[in-house]
């Protein structure tokens, strides 16, 4: 295992000049890009899946890496986002117009759900998110109009350019552009005046209040931002599956979600994605030993932790 | 890292992404050059996919499903195969969940199966009939029963397990017969035990009877005494479980130990001998509405045999229907005259008179069970007697 | 059928609630004892529970057949189960947790580990067992005392009265033993223990000793009341054995036992209750969860102190 994770760090110290890595982006790009001229419908199917992922890890990310909040619950903003879109659809509207829709749901969802509880000890924040996020999935499945525990199915496939997206290659370039609009939305963020102020209260937040940073108010916007990114992310899941339903959104969802952000490395970008690429790829690749994968997977869990509790990404050295 | 430099990269991959997705792709030419969806890359085989549970705790029944259709394959290889051709079969693992779901149907679909088999939780098929529909590969679900099978399904999916509405047809027959007038449901809150309750709901109250109660209970809790209780409450005289066996004999016990008196009814999904065991000396006199188990057909002494002696234990609820199932297609492939999807579909439509293990077989027009296969048990000295 | 009187109704849930309450304090208990020593919140305590049932439903196989299934047999089981699930506790704390602590890593790393622990259990008894369910045959019955319409189960009866011996047992273990002592002294101030000499590391696997030791017991009870067992057992109680904990504020004996018998009652008056029923009893709890923690955030008994990440 340390070898393994030696590796990685003289890759980065490799990759460490601008040049260096912009060229090994460039070609990532490129072989991500061209892969479904030469891939077949799984493997396209498992990277969709793995960037589905990457956005929602990204999401959380912004919650837990930045501001530094616990949340067990963020299958509910990514089941939020999803319901509304399937509703609105079911009564006639055009998919693109859900998106804003549902970003909006989502916000209103991180701001019910942040507003009272942000004052919490963080352990406290974990068992209340937890508490919302079992709330939101029995409420869809309790519901008539989010379809009771059968969900909504039957959801339309939307139409781009006159071009109806439905096979899996159709599916694999759209999450493949959210996953790059996402990155750039995170690191813009990570560098912004807002960035900086979660970075400053993560790190001690009586400092920053003295600086004249309002800490809830702060902290209430990483949660909205973060609900928007699931929110999407949920959107144009309902239009792939065409079919969501409230086990999708189970409490093992968001422990997968924190599992990525947190196995790769809190806060780092490529950590978050190296995360939900492990997360995804992990079971496929072993598909075949059936039951004991699961097993395995607990078990390297811990060893990674063990070994190596700030995550697989390689810390930046100050 | 440079943004700028990234900006440009984004920017010309989007225009490429663009190209590739808004002309590349025509709706009937194939994705995918390497997938060999075409019938005669196969050569001298014919792939059959099984979308089957193999993992989580609906694991047992996919297994026992998966040893029911190998038992059968085996016996049409050995009797020359299908056209010449020896059949073989692809287990996807679809763990009973949409997501792995639809994972497993790409993975079978990039295999070059020609046709699919299987189907335990309707959860997991749904979402995953649009993926082997654009493929034209005929699908013969064996044990998913929600309605939501048969109002989604796109053309290519046919049904050989009775369906929510049958056996709601059934379980009303049923209590009528037992004289019940005061019903109680109780379901778990899982796509098909959701569509069980709310059926039999939907029918009780148009046939004029009294629904008391309409409860849900959660996966994997224990105690039922609070719901028991509240039964009591409100006088209940039939309690009908629309879900799976090992909370089923829970609440069974958890019934009978709190004084209730009344009649128990389980739907198909608690059709299994460990209902029996697991409930103990409460599960006496409950009635199980069951697909057609082997031990109660006439036609399966056979297959029941067989089965012992390949796999020593005996075959699960569900395994005559996966056996009807895969020879289902069999008998489709020989009068298709071939594996392309269109000409088996249709085949499949058109079967009529096919003698399963379970009865025979022929569609209505959504592509169900004309008539319902459903048979009525009842747990008498420890063991299920056909009523 | 006899009509039940809106009295009787709520006698019967009372006893439903205690019972129900019963399990998730001794479950609890596990939660808040390590939590109170290394503020980590033991995700696979669930699945500890769960596989104590597992070991109970093996040692009840074994010595069943010399001491039959009865309650002799069942308390045999129900020891060794609690002995070895608390070695396991133990060997969890030292490979998974024990490093982390040492190199002081982030709680959330910590969290992460947990969850990992959890899935190997979790996963680990599922491939052992094939996700069978086991039925946990004792020969126990139905007898018990009817008042009115009310039913109570001697076994019932003596579910509670084990409850509340393990309960006073490790209460008195926690304030008049010197382990106890350490403990809580761990609690307010590592450091300061390890100067006074006080042996951290051993102490912390004694916890988790008995925190495991009392999920375990949880676990064999369950298996011997409910009759049957399973591997994902564990993770519904797990999820309202914390939450029942957190209730009763996090960290505080007493307050996971409290929280445990609120939590049982507050779920059986969820069923009850008109307007909310089953279908929403989950949501209920959560609910009231919410409220209380935002109008009181440190739970009923938990003290109030600052706390950064």
């Amino acid at each position: 295992m340390g070898n393994s994770v030696g590796l990685i760090d003289r890759l980065k110290e490799n990759l460490g000049g601008k040049k260096t890595r912009g060229v090994a982006l460039a070609i990532l790009f490129a072989v991500v890009a061209l892969l479904p001229l030469f891939a077949n419908n799984y493997i396209e199917e498992v990277m969709t899946n793995t960037f589905f992922y990457i956005v929602l890890a990204l999401g959380l990310n912004i919650v837990i890496g930045y501001a530094g909040l616990v949340d067990l619950g963020y299958a509910a903003f990514f089941a939020v986002g999803a319901y509304t879109t399937g509703i609105f659809m079911k009564m006639g509207l055009d998919f693109w117009f859900t998106i804003p829709i549902s970003i909006v749901f989502c916000i209103i969802a991180g701001i019910i759900i942040g507003g009272p509880t942000l004052r919490l000890r963080s352990d406290y924040l974990a068992i209340v998110t937890l508490g919302f996020g079992e709330i939101t999935r029995i409420v869809a499945r309790n519901l008539k109009i989010t379809g009771g525990a059968s969900g909504l199915v039957g959801i339309e496939r939307p139409t781009i350019f006159g071009h109806k997206l439905y096979q899996i290659t159709d599916f694999y370039y759209t999450f493949f552009i959210l996953v790059i609009l996402a990155i750039i939305i995170a690191m813009r963020l990570h560098n912004s005046r807002l960035g900086r102020a979660w970075q400053y209260i993560r790190e001690d937040e009586d400092a920053a209040e003295a600086m004249g940073i309002d800490p809830v108010k702060t902290k209430l916007y990483a949660y909205m931002i973060g609900a928007a990114f699931g929110g999407v992310a949920g959107a144009f899941f309902a239009v792939k599956m065409t079919a969501i339903s409230p086990e999708t959104f189970a409490f093992t969802q968001s422990a997968m979600i924190l599992l990525a952000v947190i196995l790769g490395g809190m806060g780092k970008i490529p950590g978050a994605i190296l995360g939900a690429v492990f997360l995804v790829f992990f079971p496929e690749i072993f598909r075949e030993i059936g039951q004991t994968r699961m097993l395995v997977f607990g078990i390297l869990l811990v060893i990674i932790m063990v070994f190596r509790p700030q995550g697989l990404w390689p810390q930046r050295k100050s | 890292m440079s943004r700028k430099f990234l900006s440009l990269v984004t920017v010309t991959f989007l225009a490429l992404a663009l190209s590739v997705t808004g002309c590349g792709t025509q709706p009937s030419a194939p994705s995918t050059p390497s997938a060999p969806s075409a019938p005669t890359a196969s050569g001298g085989e014919i792939k059959i996919g099984l979308p089957l549970p193999m993992t989580g705790s609906e694991a047992t029944y996919g297994k026992d499903m998966e040893n029911a259709i190998k038992l059968a394959v085996d016996e049409i290889n050995a009797k020359g195969g299908v056209n010449g051709k020896k059949l073989t079969t692809i287990t996807g693992d679809d763990a009973c969940d949409p997501q792995q779901a639809t994972a497993a149907a790409n993975k079978l679909v990039s295999e070059g199966v020609v046709a699919i088999v299987g189907g335990y939780c309707s959860g997991a098929v749904v979402p995953t009939l649009t993926i082997y529909n654009e493929k034209n590969l005929p699908y013969i679900v064996e044990a998913a029963n929600s309605s939501k099978i048969a109002t989604q399904n796109p053309g290519n999916t046919f049904e050989i397990n009775g369906t929510a509405v049958h056996q709601t047809q059934k379980a009303v027959e049923l209590f009528k017969k037992l004289g019940a007038t005061k019903v109680a449901l109780v379901e778990q809150g899982d796509a098909y035990s959701s569509d069980l309750a709310n059926q039999t709901e939907k029918a009780l109250k148009a046939a004029g009877s009294t629904v008391v109660s309409h409860d849900v209970t959660t996966k994997g809790e224990q105690d039922f005494s609070s719901l028991v209780t509240s039964l009591k409450s409100k006088n209940a005289d039939l309690v009908f479980w629309t879900a799976y066996y090992a909370d089923g004999a829970l609440l069974i016990k958890q019934l009978r130990q709190g004084g209730y008196k009344g009649a128990i009814v389980v739907g198909d999904g608690s059709s299994d001998p460990k209902l029996i065991q697991m409930s103990g000396a409460a599960g006496e006199g409950i009635y199980v509405l069951s697909p057609p188990v082997a031990e109660y057909l006439p036609a399966a002494k056979q297959f029941a045999d067989a089965y012992k002696a390949k796999y020593n234990q005996a075959p699960g609820a569900y395994a005559p229907l996966a056996y009807d199932g895969i020879n289902l297609l069999a008998d489709a492939l020989k009068r298709a005259g071939g594996t392309d999807g269109k000409a088996v579909i249709k085949a499949l439509t058109d079967t009529s008179g096919f003698a399963g293990l379970a009865g025979k077989v022929a569609f209505a027009t959504d592509k169900t069970l004309k008539e319902s296969n459903f048979i009525v048990l009842q747990i008498k000295g420890g063991k299920f007697v056909l009523q | 059928m006899h009509v039940m009187s809106l009295f009787y109704i709520v006698i019967q849930q009372l006893v439903n609630g205690l019972i129900l309450g019963s399990f998730y304090s001794l479950v609890a208990l596990g939660y808040s004892m390590v939590y109170g020593i290394i503020k980590l919140l033991n995700f696979a305590h669930g699945d500890i529970y769960m596989v104590g049932a597992f070991v109970g439903f093996g040692a009840l196989g074994i010595f069943g057949s010399i001491l039959g299934v009865g309650w002799l047999g069942i308390t045999v089981a129900l020891l060794i189960s609690m002995f070895l699930v608390g070695l396991l506790g133990m060997l969890v704390h030292r490979i998974a947790y024990q490093p982390l602590l040492n190199k002081r890593a982030p709680r959330m790393s910590l969290l992460i580990t947990a969850v990992g622990v959890s899935f190997t259990l979790f996963n680990g008894v599922m491939v052992m067992t094939n996700g069978e369910y086991k039925a946990f045959s004792t020969s126990l019955g139905y007898e018990g005392i009817s008042l009115g319409p009310v039913n109570i189960t001697y076994t019932q009866i003596i579910m509670v009265v084990s409850t509340a011996i393990l309960m006073l047992v490790l209460y008195w273990f926690i304030n008049r033993t010197m382990y106890g002592k350490a403990m809580r002294a761990i609690a307010l101030d590592q450091d300061a223990c390890r100067l006074m000499g006080i042996n951290v590391t051993k102490t912390i696997s004694l916890t988790f000793f008995v925190g495991s030791a009392l999920a375990a017991a949880a676990g064999v009870m369950a298996g011997v009341y409910y009759g049957s067992i399973h591997f994902y057992m564990g993770f519904i109680i797990g999820l309202k054995a914390f939450t029942a904990a957190v209730i009763g504020g996090i960290g505080s004996i007493p307050g996971a036992m409290l929280g445990g018998l609120i939590l049982g009652l507050l779920e059986t008056a969820g069923t009850q209750l008109p307007f909310v029923g089953s279908a929403w009893k989950d949501v209920f709890t959560f609910g009231i969860l919410i409220l209380l923690l935002v109008s009181k955030p440190t739970g009923i008994l938990g003290k109030s102190e600052i706390e950064r990440m």
